[in-house]
């Protein structure tokens, strides 16, 4: 089932792709900063993604896009894209006022501690809890993303949490006891 | 807090460059950055294809690119290995290996802007002689007309075609002055 961003794609893709990269880009950047680990490699695989979806938009027929559902559509080119390690391409202009206006990355300060939780996690359950809880994909939109079946992706995020829970109170109870 | 409140915590706002890197990725606008030329400082756009503009550093340049080419400007810098095809490409009046982004001329206008591409410094040729060498003799109206359209003088030298009889001819790039400066300055006139 489509909606009407994905009307307003396929009818005319140039004047409405700003909208989906307005709508999507916080919930990819956030959602591939705690996946990538790292907040460059996140900023240039969120471009490279809304890039890489632009170009694979203006070759798809309009009936195609209408269909789409576009916020799982676009995870699976971002996983893709976090899978094979892409960098983005030298050769294209970088916007250069933005970069030099002094962006600093505010990283936040338990972004440490959610690092090493991360890896505790199994891969899949890491993923499924990050996409639905931080990007705040629904479990269609996860299992459209990650080609796995909504009922594992249910599993995955209770059993995610639930491993989170516990890696959690394991901190505080050491904490406590220093 | 809930677990679940401290993941949604997690979620940011994506930096302002992400918007920015992919409007001239996708090429829904294109970049600019200013360099210098044998006229002073011109702006030099560019998007994945290649060069799309080059124009006078003067008031108004970004609206005169958005009104003819119907995308956004954004300042930027290009990709790393042009920076230097274009200083170079300016400093002597040919693209070498630098791309052009043809898109807003039609296929006859590329053609001729090609043949330009290649008039040697020091050298001019008439509108007539690039009719010619584009396949159409006796077109040399219309040449005069792609000169005017050249989306990227200095770049493409069109400044080097000039009247059969003798006379320089116009120049979309500030004028008439600014054709016998160029011309002067490469020994083609006196």
């Amino acid at each position: 089932m489509g909606d009407n961003l994905a009307t307003d794609l396929a009818s005319d893709l140039d004047e409405s792709f700003p909208e989906l990269v307005t709508r999507f880009q916080n919930g990819v950047f956030s959602g591939l900063r705690q996946l990538a680990g790292d907040h460059h490699r996140a900023e240039d695989l969120t471009q490279e993604t809304f890039i890489r979806a632009y170009l694979a938009l203006r070759s798809y027929p309009a009936e195609r896009i209408r269909d789409m559902r576009l916020r799982g559509w676009v995870w699976t080119i971002a996983l893709n894209l976090l899978r094979n390690d892409v960098r983005s391409s030298g050769r294209r202009p970088v916007p250069l006022q933005l970069r030099d206006a002094g962006y600093t990355p505010s990283e936040p300060p338990d972004s440490q501690a959610w690092r090493r939780r991360w890896e505790l996690l199994p891969p899949t359950q890491r993923r499924a809890v990050i996409l639905r809880h931080v990007a705040g994909l629904s479990y269609p939109e996860i299992t459209e993303a990650t080609g796995r079946p909504a009922s594992t992706v249910r599993s995955d995020v209770r059993r995610g949490l639930a491993r989170l829970r516990s890696i959690i109170e394991e901190e505080t109870s050491e904490e406590e006891s220093r | 807090m809930t677990l679940e409140r401290q993941l949604q915590g997690l979620s940011v706002a994506a930096p302002s460059s992400v918007s920015g890197g992919v409007s001239l990725g996708t090429g829904l606008s294109d970049g600019f950055s200013v360099f210098e030329s044998p006229l002073g400082s011109v702006v030099v756009a560019f998007n994945p294809l290649g060069v799309s503009a080059v124009d006078l550093l003067t008031e108004g340049f970004e609206g005169r690119f958005v009104e003819r080419f119907r995308r956004q400007l954004l300042e930027a810098r290009p990709p790393s290995d042009w920076e230097e095809l274009i200083v170079r490409a300016l400093a002597q009046g040919t693209p070498g290996a630098l791309p052009v982004d043809f898109r807003s001329v039609t296929a006859f206008q590329r053609q001729v802007l090609e043949h330009t591409a290649a008039i040697p410094r020091g050298e001019t040729r008439s509108y007539g002689w690039l009719a010619g060498q584009a396949g159409r003799p006796g077109a040399a109206r219309a040449v005069g007309q792609t000169m005017a359209r050249n989306p990227v003088p200095l770049v493409i030298p069109c400044h080097r075609v000039v009247l059969s009889g003798g006379g320089i001819g116009h120049y979309a790039l500030g004028g008439t002055e600014h054709k016998r400066l160029l011309l002067k300055s490469e020994g083609a006139i006196l």
